[in-house]
Formats: structure tokens, C-alpha cells, sequence
């Protein structure tokens, strides 16, 4: 609020976004110290009673066949990749488009250059089949 | 813990205590009917979550209550042990329902009398099954027990002493329980006179009745040309029955053991009526008849006609119950678990069966439980203990896929544990990534062997029994089994109460297909129409309490009529729901029918053709929605069907979409039968007055001697019922559901078979699933709509 005539604060307002370590460091040390007490409670607080059925995994009541390492096919982990790959480069343009005044032309190129070789990326990745997989076997 | 600290913790004590018993989280478990009622309590009407236990989890990892609900099998027992170890601590148990408790109705076999046998249970909740206040008042139970007995500082803070969680230990047969059936302390008072115990009860003064002989049979002219027919063909080796009596519901033909599949061929593609569909497939044992049938086993064939809508029976008698015949299953393939369960349970043999193993019963079980000479009641057999849940520990998946899983595939139990299986049955999942390669089916986790039951219930006892075989149908289970004994007997229904008859199944249906609305598109993720579909259930669940009492099993039904006159009140009731149900109809359309990602889901998934749809004998609207359109109150009416006017809705391609429709289709016409029955009830008895069968009707009882005479007569020992064999079937909500009914000329029947639509439907289910992802199995499975005690009996 601007001070007017008729109300004229005795202290400047607090500001939480002035600059300055100290309110940082004591922010992080109490982030800490909750953090440990929280994991050190639910460890504590806990009652471990393991037994030799509890210790198997749930599947349905039944005993599971087989282990659980075996080999997977992984649509779902070329899915994931290629999400995170478009992701990054998401933030990248955005963070660019905001800094678009200061950058100019020369920030243009530099951009088209990283979005260009993604692109080129991606047709490698398409032309080698890498997103048409076998559901079943994999890739 | 005394001395220093005494009391210190009280404070930290009641406050643990109120945050655990106000948020108490359920573990999602069911075994069977009482876990309706639990499900209704979490529904609209009841709300669960005033309680603080609305979060039914599906995990044992992350809930903390073990709701027993319903009957806990000695095939599932194992599994159920299981679960409850691998929920978290503290955890209590509720034992929810009769049959949990101690057994219940369910004094056979297959049934451990009582969960407390293997789990420490903290609170038991009677009723059979318990309405969801009931449920309410064991929780409250349960909350104030924790509130009252536990001292949880202590051992919170890895103090000794104190105490937290429910009971640990279970009860032992004769040393901390008793399995006296007239109660505790009855030890060393012998038991006053006998119990009916096959094959028939001792001493029975019904022994010296006469009975009328059963209705005969007039042959039709197709049925003659058939038989001329078969006579030209086969000869000797498959004649027209001369036994006496003959059979009066269809023709029953004796058939050489030899030639069975032959005829059977020729009965399915080229006879003059041609038989599409094998209805059912079991056997008799017949070393207990009281005249000696002069062979040891039959096996029964019976055989419907959808082109013709006729039905035949083929008996082949057997020398003796190890013999062994061809397989069927040449011919149909359904014909595969009919056969492993006519093996197992009377030890025949089927030669050239694809796969010849136990299928009810778990591998190891001794026995085959429906020979005469098989102890059929638990409370006569040694106590379930723990040790017997290690030696019926369920077999390995890969056990059940055979050699039909190759080398890489995952194997996946799907239960029978599980939110989608609707019930404790455990499919094996073959998987290759989300792909399902190979399906088995592990059934018999629900087997209550209703059928051995059957066996030493006179015929009016059963009546409740047969509730409780599709557990959402109630009154139309019972009309399948009154129209059977009706039809041995040849009783005649009056019209009031064949109306009622009609307007109460058709009212179950509702309430079954209700059901189905909710879960099916539950299954698919959508949460807010299971609270819809409740809250119309609600509404004729009300109307079928005014009329009988009961909820889920009012078992309501007589022979020969209904157990009291429609109440004062009923028609009002009817009036308002025909009026208020259209619109909600159209709302839940609305709402989800046109919805894309439903569509998305169901349509083109699962689909089956009708012809590989009759072949395998699936029956009811799963049949109606590959577009065949048959149903039996159309095709072969019963009861007072004929009189009413409504439609067969079918569709075309038999996937889940069109399932969903069909069954949508249905509530309308089954309001537009509801409506007529209410509005042209008619007048006059509502029981027969065939008083040699049927029991008197009430007010008669109070008013003459003869009538208090047959009642106690009919309802003590019961009415003695000819010698003979019947079937009937009747449209259930889930398809036919049929009751061939064997009486040796005594007060309970001499077999109890039960031909049910779900043991068919299901066992056709890999046709539809192997090769779709996991998550439109579930939406097969959501769609299919199965119920386990119809599946396992």
C-alpha cells in the first residue's frame, strides 16, 4: 500500500524477496531438521513384524511363479524417453521465448541450431524403427 | 506392567487409540454374498465414510481391518491366511455373516465351519447376509474395543508392555471351540434321534405314503420323427427310456456308453431336429436307489434345440462308478468341464479327455464328494486347521497353464484375490508384456457344495439354498428350482402367485443388472455411476422388502406358490418406481452410454460370433448380445410368461459394448413387465391347494385342523415327492440357470443337479481374452458379468 496523508506505516513493509543468505540458510536447516524428524518418526513409530509371508509379494493371495527378473519388453521405457527428450527441449524454447528481447536474432540461430539437430534426432530414431516396437519382444 | 508408569501413558494412549479407530481402513475382501451387503454399505443409503472406513483398500500392504464377508471355502482358506499375514500391524479381523462365523447354512465339505479356525477374529457380525447396519454396528463394535482394551504407547515407543491390534490367536476344534451343532457344553450328552444323512432319513414315517405317479410324457410329432429317427439309425444302442417312471419334461433316450459321441454328432449336425446346444452334462449315482437300478452310475446328457425349441436327454448307464466312457468333447467343446466335474465328483473316467484333472476341488482332495457313500457334512469330518491350509495351498500357475505357456511368458495371477475378478475365482494369465498370450482358469474357490446339500434338504428346506446360487437374483434362483420340483410333481401354480412370480424376477433382474451398470463401468474407471446404479437398487430392494422381508435372499417362494400373500402397500410402491425408473434410465445413458472413452474401451473388444457363442453354450444376454435371440421366457415360456407383452433385445457383435447394451436394453423390458404384472395382478390363492405337496396357506393353518396338520406334516418332515427326474430352466438375470431334480420317492431329493449359466459362460471367457492387453481383459471381464457360487456351487 502507498503511503498516503492520512496513513503513514512506522516500518517499511517486510519484504521476503530481499536479498540476503541468512533467511535461506535458517529456511533450509529447518527443512532439514523436519525432514529427519518426519523419517526418523515413521521409522521409529513403526511396528516391523516381518514374517516369511509378509515378506512375499502380494499377487492376488496366491504364491507368485517364477522371479520377478526377467526380461521386459519396454515400449513403456522408449515412451518415457521420448517424452523426457521433448520435455527438456519444451522448457529450453519457452525459457528462450521469454528471454526473446535481450537475445535477438543471433539467439534465434543458436536456438533453430539445437532444435534442428533434435529433429534430425528424431528422424534417425523413426527411420531406425525406433517407434514402431514389438509389444511383445521388445524392441 | 506395573509399578513406575502406571497410567503415564493413558493420555498418549486414548489419543493413538481415537486417531486408529476413527480411521480405520478395510481391506477390500470378499468371498461371497455378505460382501454385498458390504459393498451396499459403502454405497449411497449407508455411506461407509461417516465411520471413517470409506477407503476400501486393494492392497493387504495398506489396510489394517480384515472384513471376513462370507463363506470361507478350505480351497480359499490358504489364500485368505495369506492376505491377512501380509496386512499391515496392528490389524484386526471382523467375522462379517453366518457362514464366517461358524459355517452357517453350509455344514459340508467344502466350507471351514467357522474362520476362527485359522484367523483370530475380534468381532463377529450375524446374519445371513447382514444388512449394512449391521455391518456399522460391528465396526462401531470394533472401534470401541479398541477405544476400551489397548494400550498402544508402549509399544509405539519400543517400550515392553502394553498391547495394540487385534486378538492372535485362533481357535483349536475341542480345546477353545466347539463344533457341537445344538452349542457349548453339550459334550458327552448323546445326540437325540438322527439327522438326515443320505441316503434317506431313518425312520421316516413318509416311507409309507403313497404318492400319485409322476405326469407322463405324450410325445410331439417332431419328437416322434425323431425318435423314429434315432431307432432307424442307432437301433438298440439309442432307444427311448422304458423305465418307470418316465421322465415327463422331455424324452429321455438310453444311450450305449459306446456310441455316445456318435450320437451325439449326429443328434448336433444332422438329425431331423437338430440339437445346437449342449444344455448339460452330469451323472448319477445310483447305489443308493431303493430299488437297484441294476447299474451303479448314469451319465446325463441333456440337449436343447434353439431351432426347434425342444429339449432331449441322453442317459448312459455305466457298470460301475470307476468305468469309463468316450469324451464328449469332440463333439462340444464346452463339454470339458461338465466332464472334469462329473469325474471328480462321482470318479468316472472320460477317455480321450483333453485334460483330465480335478476342477472344483483343489489336486490334492480325496474323494469324490456327490457318491452316496462320501461324508458330506463338515460338522462329521475332521475340523480345518491350519495344517490344512499348507496342504491345500492353491498349485502353481504354471501347474494350471500347462503346456500352453511357452518359454519368456510371465506368468500373472489374477486373482482370487483381486477388485476385477468380481468375485474368488483365479484366472493365469500368460503375458507377454500387456499382452495376455495363454488364459487358464482355476475355479472352485467358491464351491459350497449346494449340490451334496440338495441331497439330505427336504424339498421346501433347499428353497433357501437355492438364493444363494447366484447371490444377486434371489427370488429368480428360486423360480428355477419351485418350477423343477412343480414339474416333477405336476403341482399346479395359481395365477396370483404365478404373476408375483414373474413381477419378483423381473424386479431381481433389475437389481442385478443395476449392479452391473455400476461395477462394469467401475471396472472401466469410472467412479460416480456405481453410486447411481445404488441408489436405484436401493429403491427395489425396498420394494422387494415390503413384499418378503429380505433383502438379498428373501427365499420366498413355495412349491405350488409364495410364502405369504403380497402386503398391504406393495402396488403403490411398484406404481412409483415404474414412474421414477424411465427417466433415471435415460439419465444413466446419457451419462455414459454416448460417453467416447467408454466406447473407446468396450467397442470391438471381446467380441464372440453367436455361432461359436451357442456352440459353447453361453446363455443370456452375453448370448443376445452376439445376436442371437433367444430367450427362454420367449422361446419356452414358463410360469405366467406367455401372458406378458415385451421385446428380446439383442445386438450384433457380441463385444463388451454391445454386452453393456444388451443388458441396458433388458432393464427397460423388464419395467415394461414389471408394470403389466403390477397392473393385472390378479386375484385369489396364492398358495396351491395341492395340500399332499404344498403347504397350506397361513390363515388356513389358524383356522382347521387339516390344514395345521399338513402344515406341520410339509414343514417338519416334508412332502414326500414321487420317484422321478425333471428339468427346468428358467431365464435367469445371467442367463439359464436350471434344476434337474432326481427324486427316489422320498422327502429330499436323490440328486441335485444345478446346470448354471455362469460354469458355461466363464469357461468360454479364454476365447475372448487371449490375445487382448490385461486392461481389456478386465473390461471382458467388467462386461462379462459372472457370479462365483453360480460358476462353483
Amino acid at each position: 500500500m502507498p503511503p498516503t496523508a492520512e496513513f503513514t506505516p512506522l516500518l517499511a513493509p517486510f519484504s521476503p524477496w530481499e536479498p540476503g543468505a541468512l533467511p535461506l540458510v535458517v529456511f533450509g536447516a529447518i527443512v532439514l531438521v523436519v525432514m529427519a524428524v518426519i523419517l526418523f518418526l515413521s521409522g521409529f513409530l513403526v511396528r516391523r513384524r516381518p514374517t516369511p509371508s509378509k515378506q512375499q509379494p502380494y499377487e492376488c493371495g496366491i504364491r507368485p511363479t517364477g522371479p520377478a527378473r526377467f526380461r521386459y519388453p519396454v515400449p513403456f521405457f522408449l515412451m518415457a524417453v521420448f517424452f523426457l527428450l521433448f520435455d527438456v527441449e519444451t522448457a529450453y524454447i519457452i525459457s528462450y521465448a521469454v528471454a526473446w528481447p535481450e537475445l535477438g536474432l543471433p539467439g534465434y540461430l543458436r536456438l533453430a541450431v539445437f532444435v534442428i539437430v533434435l529433429g534430425l534426432g528424431l528422424v534417425y530414431a523413426w527411420r531406425k524403427g525406433g517407434l514402431d516396437w514389438d509389444e511383445e519382444e521388445g524392441l | 506392567m506395573t509399578g513406575f508408569g502406571e497410567g503415564l501413558f493413558n493420555p498418549t494412549d486414548a489419543v493413538i487409540n481415537w486417531a486408529r479407530k476413527n480411521s480405520l481402513w478395510p481391506f477390500f475382501f470378499g468371498l461371497s454374498c455378505c460382501f454385498v451387503e458390504e459393498a451396499t454399505a459403502w454405497g449411497p443409503r449407508y455411506d461407509i465414510a461417516r465411520f471413517g472406513s470409506e477407503v476400501f483398500r486393494g492392497s493387504p500392504r495398506q489396510a489394517d481391518v480384515l472384513i471376513v464377508s462370507g463363506t470361507m471355502f478350505q480351497k480359499i482358506a490358504p489364500v485368505a491366511l495369506r492376505l491377512y499375514e501380509q496386512m499391515s500391524d496392528p490389524k484386526w479381523v471382523i467375522s462379517m455373516g453366518s457362514c464366517s462365523n461358524s459355517g452357517g447354512m453350509y455344514d459340508v465339505y467344502s466350507v471351514v465351519q467357522g474362520s476362527d479356525q485359522i484367523l483370530p477374529i475380534d468381532v463377529y457380525i450375524p446374519g445371513c447376509p447382514p444388512r449394512p447396519e449391521a455391518v456399522f454396528e460391528g465396526l462401531m463394535l470394533l472401534q470401541k474395543k479398541i477405544a476400551a482394551g489397548e494400550k498402544p504407547t508402549r509399544p509405539v515407543l519400543h517400550l515392553p508392555g502394553g498391547s495394540q491390534g487385534g486378538r492372535e490367536d485362533f481357535l483349536v476344534d475341542g480345546a477353545t471351540k466347539c463344533r457341537d451343532t445344538r452349542g457349548p457344553g453339550y459334550a458327552g450328552i448323546p445326540i437325540r434321534g438322527t439327522a438326515a444323512t443320505e441316503p434317506r432319513f431313518a425312520g421316516s414315517r413318509a416311507e409309507v405314503m403313497w404318492t400319485p405317479p409322476v405326469p407322463g410324457l405324450v410325445l410331439t410329432a417332431g419328437q416322434e420323427t425323431l425318435a423314429a429317427d434315432l431307432a432307424a439309425v442307432f437301433g438298440d444302442d439309442a432307444r427311448l427310456t422304458d423305465t418307470v417312471p418316465t421322465p415327463g419334461d422331455m424324452p429321455t433316450y438310453v444311450v450305449a456308453p459306446a456310441r455316445l459321441p456318435e450320437v451325439l454328432a449326429y443328434l448336433k449336425e444332422k438329425a431331423p431336429t437338430r440339437f445346437e446346444r449342449l444344455e448339460d452334462l452330469t451323472a448319477l449315482d445310483e447305489t443308493a436307489r431303493r430299488v437297484p437300478a441294476g447299474h451303479e452310475a448314469t451319465v446325463v446328457y441333456t440337449l436343447t434345440s434353439m431351432s426347434a425349441a425342444t429339449m432331449v436327454r441322453l442317459t448312459c448307464p455305466l457298470p460301475s462308478r470307476d468305468s469309463s466312457l468316450p469324451t464328449a468333447t469332440g463333439v462340444w467343446s464346452c463339454a470339458n468341464w461338465y466332464e472334469r466335474e462329473a469325474a471328480e465328483m462321482f470318479g468316472l473316467r472320460f477317455d480321450g479327455h483333453p485334460d483330465p484333472r480335478r476342477l472344483l476341488t483343489h489336486r490334492d482332495w480325496i474323494g469324490h464328494p456327490l457318491r452316496k457313500d462320501y461324508e458330506g457334512r463338515a460338522t462329521s469330518r475332521p475340523a480345518f486347521t491350519r495344517a490344512d491350509c499348507e496342504r491345500l495351498e492353491p498349485v502353481d500357475a504354471a501347474e494350471i497353464l500347462g503346456r500352453r505357456a511357452a518359454a519368456g511368458d510371465y506368468l500373472l495371477n489374477f486373482g482370487p484375490h483381486h477388485y476385477a475378478t468380481h468375485g474368488i475365482i483365479r484366472y493365469v494369465l500368460a503375458m507377454r508384456g500387456e499382452r495376455v498370450k495363454a488364459m487358464g482358469i482355476d475355479i472352485g474357490y467358491h464351491h459350497r457344495g449346494v449340490e451334496k446339500i440338495g441331497e439330505r434338504q427336504t424339498w421346501h428346506q433347499f428353497i433357501p439354498y437355492t438364493d444363494r446360487v447366484d447371490y444377486l437374483s434371489g427370488i429368480a434362483n428360486n423360480l428355477s428350482y419351485v418350477t423343477a420340483v412343480e414339474q416333477l410333481a405336476g403341482i399346479a401354480v395359481p395365477p396370483r402367485a404365478a404373476y408375483a412370480r414373474v413381477m419378483l424376477s423381473e424386479l431381481f433382474r433389475l437389481s442385478n443388472h443395476l449392479m452391473y451398470f455400476g461395477t462394469f463401468l467401475q471396472d472401466l474407471g469410472m467412479m460416480s455411476p456405481i453410486f447411481y446404479a445404488l441408489r436405484e437398487r436401493e429403491m427395489v430392494l425396498d420394494i422387494i422388502e415390503t413384499i418378503t422381508g429380505g433383502r438379498l435372499h428373501p427365499a420366498w417362494l413355495r412349491l405350488g406358490g409364495l410364502a405369504a400373500d403380497l402386503p398391504e402397500g406393495w402396488k403403490e410402491q411398484v406404481d412409483a418406481f415404474v414412474k421414477i425408473f424411465p427417466g433415471r434410465l435415460k439419465e444413466y445413458h446419457a451419462g455414459v452410454t454416448r460417453n467416447p472413452i467408454v466406447r473407446a474401451r468396450t467397442k470391438g473388444v471381446g467380441g464372440i460370433s453367436g455361432a461359436t457363442a451357442i456352440d459353447w453354450g453361453i446363455t443370456g444376454p452375453n448370448l443376445r448380445a452376439a445376436g442371437v435371440a433367444w430367450d427362454r421366457r420367449k422361446a419356452m415360456p414358463y410360469g405366467a410368461y406367455a401372458d406378458f407383452d415385451f421385446d428380446v433385445p439383442t445386438r450384433e457383435h457380441g463385444d463388451c459394448y454391445d454386452r453393456y447394451l444388451v443388458r441396458m436394453d433388458e432393464m427397460a423390458q423388464s419395467l415394461r413387465i414389471i408394470e403389466q404384472a403390477a397392473a393385472r395382478m390378479p386375484g385369489g390363492r396364492y398358495l396351491s391347494d395341492d395340500a399332499r405337496y404344498c403347504l397350506p396357506q397361513k390363515d388356513a393353518t389358524l383356522r382347521d385342523i387339516e390344514s395345521l396338520i399338513h402344515h406341520f406334516v410339509n414343514v417338519t418332515r416334508g412332502p414326500r415327492l414321487p420317484a422321478g427326474m425333471a428339468y427346468a430352466a428358467t431365464e435367469a438375470p445371467r442367463g439359464e440357470q436350471g434344476y434337474c431334480v432326481v427324486s427316489d420317492g422320498g422327502c429330499h431329493a436323490y440328486r441335485m443337479r444345478i446346470r448354471t449359466p455362469g460354469f458355461a459362460n466363464v469357461q468360454a471367457l479364454p476365447l475372448m481374452i487371449e490375445g487382448l492387453s490385461i486392461a481389456d481383459c478386465v473390461a471382458v471381464l467388467a462386461s462379462y458379468d459372472y457370479i462365483l457360487p453360480d460358476i462353483d456351487r
